[in-house]
């Protein structure tokens, strides 16, 4: 025997077809009036079934849309995962390229200082078996040798200084490829501790009379890379000494820190010199971008900046024009804790 | 009397009744938080208009893509409606428009219709119904 939903229903609308059927010898207003009520309540056993069937179709919809939201939503995860492997792997191969651009780079500038280096040595050597065969051969005179003299001193203060300028260069290069692990990380003041490097820099500072302003929160504690961030402010202020100011100008430097929000840091330096023009400063950031090529400068320092800054200190570093339009303000958003 | 019409809102159906013509539409979707504010008006309208008796065509489209249970109760409803004035004289067709691919919609057109004995029924397949 099937189940059926209207059982009880159906079987009281039999019921009821009995007693209409009993009911010939009752009065008509009687037998009009359980009419009625029969064939009304046979519609609504009808109108419940119809009832149940939308309902029902209703449910099933709802259970289907339910079904492709929850296959959307997979699918739109699965999406978001695939971007986000394919971002991670755009960043790594950036990141290999910009290696790429910079060991190029670094092999190129390493390249004039090592050839002039190694030309001068072969002159040296060149001039010095000639000296030797003067002398074996017992036919050297003071001409001779004066000649050697100077040709050696000449070559030698070039190879001297070249392979100082290599040597420097090298270490820039270690200085770039920042090593995380390696530098020591702990929790310090940071108020004390940009005061600390200042005053590291005090001789070179002194000598250019510039003003130094520092305006920091007292115990701001950062758990981060202090060495990074002493590197980071000695080159900003290396370049206003060198690049800022003509020598005999003096002017302000100036370190503002404040904390926008509770677990972020920010450090405005600024300098009131000469500033950079609007063409150079999207690409002082660069490796090897230096105004000052041939006279010191290997476009280095502020590269290492946005490593330190970006890499273990874990923030972010912008160039504006400072806000009275005169010099160059960077700005470094450190996180308190570098691991965040 | 005045024409009904009601601009659809995302979950009611269009009304637009021309009593004039004898021609009444309900268009759309109908799954209201409280279908009485939405039916009370409609019914009442339909009553005077019904009551009014004259002999005459009307002539009324469901042009409907989704209704909830309170909404299927209130088209039967009507429909028994329809069907009283008709036994009384009024000459009403009904049509029933759904989606060619839209079984659900068909099957409720059919099911609905079941105790329709004087109003003429139409179901109507259309390609873009709503
Ligand atoms: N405070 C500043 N005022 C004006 N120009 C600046 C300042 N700081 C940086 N610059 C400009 O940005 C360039 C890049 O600076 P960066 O520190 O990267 O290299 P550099 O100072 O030229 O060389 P390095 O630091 O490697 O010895 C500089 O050559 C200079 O033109
Ligand atoms: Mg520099």
């Amino acid at each position: 025997m099937s189940f059926n939903l209207f059982d009880a229903e159906e079987k009281t609308l039999e019921q009821a077809e009995i007693l209409r059927a009993g009911l010939t010898d009752q009065p008509e207003s009687i037998r009009t009036g359980i009419n009625d009520l029969v064939d009304a309540f046979s519609r609504s056993v009808r109108e419940q079934r119809r009832l149940v069937r939308v309902s029902d179709r209703l449910q099933a919809q709802l259970a289907t849309v339910n079904q492709e939201l929850a296959r959307r939503r997979a699918e739109a995860e699965t999406a978001l995962g695939d971007l986000q492997a394919a971002q991670d792997s755009l960043i790594q191969s950036e990141k290999l390229a910009s290696l790429g651009a910079l060991v190029g780079g670094i092999a190129h500038e390493i390249n004039t200082p090592v050839g002039i280096a190694l030309s001068c040595a072969s002159h040296l050597a060149d001039s010095t078996a000639g000296l030797r065969k003067l002398f074996e051969a017992d036919n050297i005179g003071i001409e001779d040798f004066e000649r050697y003299l100077a040709t050696a001193t000449d070559t030698t203060t070039l190879i001297l200084s070249n392979c100082e300028r290599a040597a420097a260069l090298i270490r820039s290069f270690k200085q770039v490829a920042v090593d995380r692990a390696s530098s020591e990380r702990r929790r310090f003041d940071l108020g004390d501790y940009v005061r600390e490097t200042l005053a590291s820099l005090g001789p070179h500072l002194r000598q250019a009379g510039h003003t130094v302003k520092v305006e920091c929160p007292a115990g701001l504690i950062l758990d981060s890379y202090p060495g990074a961030l002493s590197q980071v402010l000695s080159n900003f202020v290396m370049n206003s000494l060198i690049h800022g100011f003509d020598s005999g100008q003096t002017g302000t430097l100036s370190i503002l820190i404040d904390q926008p929000t509770p677990q972020w840091v920010r450090l405005i330096y600024a300098d009131n010199g000469k500033g950079v023009p609007e063409s150079d400063l999207s690409r002082i950031f660069d490796p090897f971008f230096t105004t000052r090529r041939g006279s010191g400068g290997s476009g280095l320092g502020l590269h290492i900046v946005y490593n330190l800054v970006t890499g273990p200190l874990g923030g972010s570093v912008s160039v504006e024009k400072a806000a009275n339009g005169r010099g160059v303000a960077f700005t470094v958003t450190l996180p308190l804790s570098s691991e965040i | 009397m005045n024409n009904l019409k009601i601009a659809a809102t995302e979950r009611s159906p269009e009304v637009d009744f021309d009593f004039e013509r004898g021609v009444l539409v309900l268009r759309g979707e109908s799954y209201p938080e409280d279908a009485s504010a939405i039916f009370g008006p409609i019914f009442s309208a339909l009553e005077t208009f019904l009551a009014e008796g004259e002999k005459r065509e009307v002539k009324m489209d469901f042009d409907l893509t989704y209704f909830n249970s309170s909404s299927a109760k209130a088209l039967m409803n009507m429909f028994q409606m329809l069907d009283h004035a008709a036994a009384a004289g009024t000459k009403i067709t009904v049509s029933w428009f759904f989606a060619p691919d839209d079984d659900t919609m068909k099957e409720f057109g059919e099911d609905f219709s079941e105790d329709l004995k004087h109003v003429i029924f139409n179901l109507v397949a259309v390609e873009d119904a709503a």
